[in-house]
């Protein structure tokens, strides 16, 4: 078979049609990563909001100083996440730009659909952030929180930053775009909080609903940007399950959320797209679900959940394309050998390759996941991923 | 069993929240003691939704609800009851390690403790090693529960137990590690006692430390 281009690889996997090899794909990349790839700025991210000037005018006048200045450097630095990823040669990149965040004041982040996360520094010289609770934890905070996001505009942004991503790059690997960070369960856990989201469920129906509509505005807007910016494949992260099993019934979820993904998907595949589902844990009782609402490949399959990667191939493969295989709790940090990733691709290649529809990666994304070992993973899967691949 | 207890356990069973604490209420009135009500119905109703959540039938999200009724019922029978009476099972030292701020299965780990008759003292995320074993000091606790979710902060529970051995009272101490990235594995590899897997398991994984004694305080 002759060589293909990355992105048709892709894309004929989605399509379950043979192809020459697996095609490989990268998680979304830190900073961390990309500096090691392309070699890390003159002044880095974390030094630079600690600048004073910068701490005062983000303690005085965060929300206001995010949209004109800190925002555009943020996709300069997602941007160059993304080439770090394509230099790297990945056939299939996951790529994201989030719009609806701003600064509350220097060590704070909050996204406008409600939730508050702590600006950190990853142990690279990096600004990071991690969840530090909700926003809202009553239905008079929701009725008062004045941030709630313009989908309209936010979508506009987010048509710019992928326009030129795949005016540039579109042709050198099928790139996934994503444009809201937060799928419909996983931005509720985070507004309401992972521990009270159940009970908002329950007492307070309506704000959920109401809740679920912003966030189905913001991903239906976004997804459209991105589609019309050229994207072939959009992916969703939502985390639906986390180390042994869904959050939610399989029921709830399908009442909660199962017509807003038919029509969130629908309108994707009318655009003649791809939608991949990224989705923490254990899974196992949501393929089919998933599968139901039009997915097309799921991307996670972590190897410290219970999810069994090989049996859901066998189980979904013929109608799913499934995403990753390698984790990032041992295999792709400084703990592992060389030799070990090697011996896991084609291990995963013997058990996930034949009948296709199998895309390796990452199981995740990760702050200080090292470039070496992304490229052992990747010159491995080059090699040994070849098709006609004997079982 | 007086018959309002039975209706207690059964609303926990079934996760019937609505008028749940008239209920707790009423059954006080009927003549149960608090500590009746917390064995005899909650922890029994508690017991029976961690069987339903082990067999696949009930999901993370019950289990919250369910912790909330009993915390909630909890909270106001605790009033009512002798000192000494709470947490008989033993003290236990929550923290997520230095470095990671994630809070939820830790926390939901604490419910269950809680309503399984555990004191708990939860120190909250991103605690330094150091205070974990004052804390241990302090209270005079015979179990820790080590959160840890991503994977480049494992050496902080490394860090919590070289402590505890520096303090002279790793001896007295039991320690389990919970987390997306912990497993059995981890937990040898970094010298713990034990791993729970989830909320359920870390109940169990904690009755099976019942007598460690703690250094004395």
């Amino acid at each position: 078979m002759e060589d293909m281009s990355p992105v048709e690889r892709v894309l004929r996997t989605f399509e379950g049609k043979p192809v020459d090899r697996v095609p490989v794909f990268c998680a979304m990349m830190e900073s961390r990563t990309a500096n090691e790839v392309l070699g890390a700025p003159l002044i880095s991210s974390s030094a630079s909001l600690n600048f004073p000037v910068t701490r005062f005018l983000l303690n005085s006048l965060g929300p206001v100083i995010t949209g004109h200045f800190i925002r555009p450097i943020l996709a300069g630095i997602l941007h160059r996440r993304n080439l770090a990823q394509i230099e790297m040669g990945f056939d299939a990149v996951w790529a994201y730009y989030d719009d609806t965040w701003f600064f509350l004041d220097a060590k704070t982040i909050a996204l406008t659909t409600g939730s508050i996360y702590n600006v950190i520094e990853d142990g690279h010289g990096n600004m990071s952030y991690m969840y530090r609770g909700p926003g809202i934890t009553t239905p008079e905070e929701f009725d008062a929180w004045r941030w709630w996001p313009d989908a309209d505009a936010i979508a506009q942004r987010v048509y710019r930053y992928y326009k030129k991503l795949y005016a540039r790059y579109g042709e050198r690997a099928c790139i996934f775009g994503c444009g809201f960070y937060g799928g419909l369960q996983e931005s509720m856990n985070w507004s309401f909080g992972i521990d009270k989201a159940p009970l908002w469920i329950r007492r307070h129906p309506d704000y959920v609903n109401r809740f679920l509509d912003i966030v189905e505005e913001v991903t239906t807007k976004t997804q459209a940007a991105i589609l019309d910016a050229g994207a072939k494949v959009v992916v969703q992260m939502d985390d639906f399950a986390y180390k042994t099993g869904p959050f939610l019934s399989p029921k709830m979820i399908e009442d909660i959320f199962g017509e807003r993904y038919r029509r969130i998907i629908r309108r994707v595949h009318d655009r003649g797209a791809k939608f991949v589902l990224h989705s923490c844990g254990d899974n196992t009782k949501l393929f089919d679900l998933f599968l139901d609402w039009g997915v097309d490949g799921f991307h996670a399959y972590e190897p410290t959940s219970n999810v069994n990667i090989v049996h859901e191939k066998k189980v979904h493969g013929d109608r799913a394309t499934i995403i990753g295989g390698v984790g990032i709790d041992y295999l792709l940090t400084e703990r592992s050998k060389d030799e070990e990733i090697v011996e896991k691709v084609k291990e995963l290649v013997r058990e996930l390759a034949p009948g296709g529809r199998f895309i390796l990666g990452p199981a995740h994304s990760e702050d200080s996941l090292p470039a070496h070992k992304l490229r052992v993973m990747l010159n491995a899967a080059r090699e040994f991923g070849k098709y006609p691949v004997v079982p | 069993m007086k018959q309002c207890l039975a209706d207690v356990r059964s609303a926990v069973t079934e996760i019937r929240d609505e008028n749940f604490m008239t209920l707790v209420q009423s059954c006080l009135e009927q003549g149960a003691t608090p500590l009746e009500i917390i064995e005899e119905g909650l922890a029994r109703g508690l017991d029976a939704v961690g069987a339903k959540f082990e067999e696949g039938e009930y999901f993370l999200a019950d289990l919250i609800i369910a912790g909330d009724m009993v915390t909630r019922a909890t909270d106001s029978l605790k009033e009512k009851m002798a000192p000494g009476l709470t947490g008989k099972k033993g003290k236990v030292v929550l923290a997520t390690v230095q470095g990671d701020v994630h809070d939820i299965g830790k926390k939901v780990v604490g419910i269950m403790l809680a309503a399984s008759g555990y004191e708990i003292v939860d120190l909250g995320v991103d605690v330094p090693a150091s205070r974990i074993v004052d804390a241990v000091k302090r209270t005079g606790a015979g179990m820790v529960g080590l959160s840890v979710l991503l994977t480049t902060m494992v050496y902080g529970i490394k860090e919590v137990i070289a402590g505890l051995g520096e303090a002279g009272i790793r001896d007295k101490v039991k320690i389990a590690i919970g987390g997306a990235c912990c497993s059995e594995h981890l937990a040898s590899e970094m010298g713990a006692d034990a791993f729970g897997e989830s909320a359920i398991a870390a109940v169990r994984v904690f009755d099976g430390f019942s007598g460690a004694q703690g250094p004395p305080r």
